[in-house]
């Protein structure tokens, strides 16, 4: 395991020295948090993609969209700990946010997707407790709509299909870009600049926290508390067990917690069970409430838990420990935090705003139009 | 006595209903189907109308009180489907003669399907389900509806998911089926066993074959005798049933609500892509295949089961796609060949049954055989919805608390 090599290295190099000497090697073990890279967006195809997020059509029963969890208000994530889900069912997980998705690698709180935003997607809209949806007769709907006709064909797509719609959406994804960021533009405050040495040292958040997404694309066990509302409300419980059920989990009807990215690894010893993606720290002014399942509702409340050392877990990574932050060491890297959220993304250009109809126009002269 | 009526004064709680369709299912294995003379038809000699016999029963599904109990709570639970907002009942709802009355049935939540919305009525007795027998059995049937994209849109993990969280529930199957966690596979057996005890068999013109010739008026009685001779009904619509089970093209046209309604005709594309035709008949298609679906023979195309003639008082409109209203409507377009009033067919004449040519019928003998028509239905057999179990959190919060990670 990786931490098991570098804290070999760091004991070659330092000796018996204290920890924070330790993590300050860890930092420079780890690529720089900075800028993301600029992505090149086709305007055309993000425009449709755009229109298509926010389209309810593009569900089964046709009461939700994509925004319908991922609400630009709250930097496409949702303000609920655990997500609405599908109507007639709920969820089990807390709504990411959207905004810089496209420069992940990989996907969901489990990691379970590590392809590219056109399997996210397709992911998302078929699945029974998201949005339910039957991708032929959502092609058929978007078929339906002459805007969408002549949106498709402007982008250079041609016929609409759910191929296409898979490429569109994650086309505007890319737009979803965080903008006027203080950590970006060099504009951070005092108690931010001060915060960000202790997330590189004496905290040791960015052992993995780092890059400019300020994430590792790997799963661990920070120890968060279940959230007994995935249980204790049926609705988002049978969510949840569908889930485990379609991921091959076994004994799903007596679990009693959410194995993450166990899910995907199966560790025979168990050691991926609670294991989660560390998620980007881009935009959590907001995204509360934080974590896997929206337990934690405020960010000190978070920098609270990693400076008592995380939670109860067996699997618990090793180098989740007590930091002995100071009050002011936590408020300092909260200002951090909250300096590496930028403007929201809530105007024309990256939120439809004109109605759906409620209704699909009806094709004139059917009997003589090619399908 | 009739116990359709009987159901209906008793229906005032569940369980009364309950006992008089367990009643029903263990009259049923005992009874015989009145022998009949066969009849010589255009379609060459066909087993003349009758009574219903037992009802066929799978082996491995045998009816019991518990399991018919369960399967009607299943009917009506919209819990089996997508956003759990429509049940079996939805499409085949008892205060419309167990189908819907419209052209094409409603859909899922935000569509429409794209055909009529058969009874539940004696269904039992069906070899062949769905317009173009897509399922053979009842058990078969069921999930199909429930998952299909424009009718239950629902996912087996989620439906089972939602079963297990119903205390309810989990004691009857394990009851009925034994499962430790309710099946899924097991809610189509129970609901099919419920179904099976949905059938009547006390119309006039069951009383009329079992001796009381009082039960049909001249009026029918003139009306069968057009039914198995002038107008050759009988050639298709024979036996107990009143059905051959075959497929036929009789001309019915293609639905007007694909023309007039922009929802109707996603779900027309829809189901010509799903069910995988060649891109050229998905671009130049207007009508629906039906049986061609099934083989993807162009001989088929336009073909559909011989539908019973059973209970369909209370079942119109008609055909596969509710083109015809009433029964006068479908005398009419009979009687013109297989042509509706306003003079359309199928857009599949290549495969029009032979069978089906202007009959000549008078006025007053069209009048008769609606009348007849009509004998095929006895009282409305109604039912009140059942009271459904409730979810129920599976574990205590102290249970919870308690895991040790």
């Amino acid at each position: 395991m990786n931490y098991m090599k570098i804290m070999f290295k760091s004991a070659l190099a330092v000796g018996v020295v204290g920890i924070f000497s330790t993590i300050s090697v860890f930092a420079a073990d780890t690529p720089e948090i900075g800028k993301l890279p600029v992505l090149k967006i086709d305007a055309k195809k993000a425009e449709l993609g755009k229109r298509l997020f926010f389209d309810p059509r593009l569900s089964g029963d046709g009461a939700i969209s994509c925004s319908t969890c991922h609400k630009p208000e709250n930097a496409f994530a949702h303000p609920n700990a655990l997500s609405p889900g599908y109507p007639g069912n709920g969820h089990f997980r807390n709504s990411p946010s959207l905004v810089n998705t496209a420069h992940k690698k990989i996907w969901m709180h489990d990691g379970r997707l590590g392809t590219n935003l056109n399997d996210v997607t397709r992911g998302m809209i078929t699945e029974d407790y998201i949005m339910n949806m039957d991708m032929r007769i959502m092609q058929e709907r978007v078929k339906q709509d002459p805007l969408y006709i002549q949106m498709f064909k402007d982008a250079g797509y041609g016929e609409p299909s759910n191929g296409k719609v898979r490429k569109a959406i994650p086309e505007y994804l890319k737009t979803l870009t965080s903008r006027n960021v203080p950590f970006d533009t060099g504009t951070m405050s005092k108690s931010a600049t001060k915060g960000m040495a202790l997330f590189k040292g004496k905290a040791g958040c960015v052992q993995c926290h780092n890059g400019p997404m300020l994430l590792d694309n790997k799963a661990h066990n920070t120890g968060v508390p279940e959230n007994l509302d995935i249980f204790l409300d049926p609705m988002n419980h049978q969510a949840f067990i569908a889930y485990n059920m379609f991921m091959g989990n076994e004994n799903y009807m007596n679990l009693k917690r959410d194995l993450g990215a166990h899910i995907h690894t199966h560790a025979v010893d168990g050691s991926g069970k609670g294991t989660f993606m560390t998620p980007s720290l881009r935009e959590l002014k907001y995204t509360a409430p934080y974590m896997h399942n929206g337990t934690m509702t405020t960010l000190m409340e978070v920098v609270d838990f990693y400076n008592q050392g995380g939670g109860q877990d067996a699997n618990k990574d090793e180098r989740i420990q007590p930091l002995g932050l100071s009050y002011s060491e936590k408020k300092d890297l909260v200002a951090f935090l909250e300096s590496l959220s930028g403007d929201l993304l809530t105007s024309d250009e990256h939120v439809w705003k004109a109605k759906f109809k409620g209704e699909y126009d009806v094709i004139e002269n059917w009997r003589d139009t090619r399908n | 006595m009739n116990r359709v009526i009987k159901n209906k004064i008793l229906s005032v709680t569940a369980l009364v209903a309950l006992a008089v369709f367990a009643a029903q299912a263990s009259v049923a294995a005992e009874r015989k189907s009145v022998a009949v003379p066969a009849v010589d038809s255009i379609n060459g000699k066909v087993p003349g109308l009758t009574t219903l016999g037992a009802v066929p029963v799978p082996a491995d599904n045998k009816q019991t009180d518990a399991k018919i109990e369960l399967g009607k709570l299943l009917f009506f639970d919209p819990r089996l489907g997508g956003d759990a907002s429509i049940s079996c009942a939805s499409c085949h709802d008892p205060k419309e003669g167990w189908a819907w009355p419209d052209q094409i049935s409603r859909g899922y939540p935000g569509t429409v399907h794209w055909r009529n919305s058969q009874s539940i009525i004696n269904t039992a007795y069906y070899s062949k389900l769905f317009w173009a027998a897509s399922a053979t059995s009842l058990e078969a049937q069921a999930p199909s509806a429930a998952k299909g994209g424009v009718a239950g849109n629902g996912e087996n993990d989620l439906m089972e998911a939602r079963l297990a969280l119903i205390p309810e529930y989990k004691k009857r199957f394990n009851e009925v089926f034994g499962d430790e966690w309710p099946l899924i596979a097991n809610a189509w057996r129970a609901i099919a066993s419920f179904e099976r005890t949905l059938n009547q068999y006390d119309t006039p013109l069951d009383k009329y074959i079992e001796g009381d010739k009082s039960a049909l008026s001249e009026e029918q009685i003139r009306g069968k005798e057009l039914f198995e001779g002038k107008a050759n009904c009988i050639a298709c619509h024979n036996g107990a049933l009143a059905t051959d089970e075959q497929f036929y093209n009789i001309g019915v046209p293609y639905s007007l609500r694909w023309e007039e309604d922009g929802l109707a005709q996603i779900t027309f594309r829809f189901e010509n892509y799903a069910k995988g035709v060649t891109e050229e008949k998905y671009r130049t298609v207007k009508d629906d295949m039906g049986l061609y679906f099934r083989g993807k023979m162009n001989s088929d195309k336009g073909k559909f089961r011989v539908p019973s003639l059973r209970y369909t008082a209370y079942t119109a409109p008609y055909m596969h796609n509710g083109e015809l209203f009433t029964l006068e409507e479908v005398v009419d377009f009979y009687n013109a060949g297989g042509v509706t009033e306003d003079e359309r067919t199928t857009d599949f004449t290549e495969t029009k049954t032979p069978l089906i040519k202007p009959l000549g019928l008078t006025d007053e003998e069209k009048e008769d055989l609606v009348a007849f028509l009509e004998a095929f239905s006895g009282d409305e057999i109604a039912m009140q919805k059942p009271i459904l179990p409730d979810y129920k959190p599976l574990f205590t919060r102290e249970e919870l608390e308690d895991v040790v990670k």
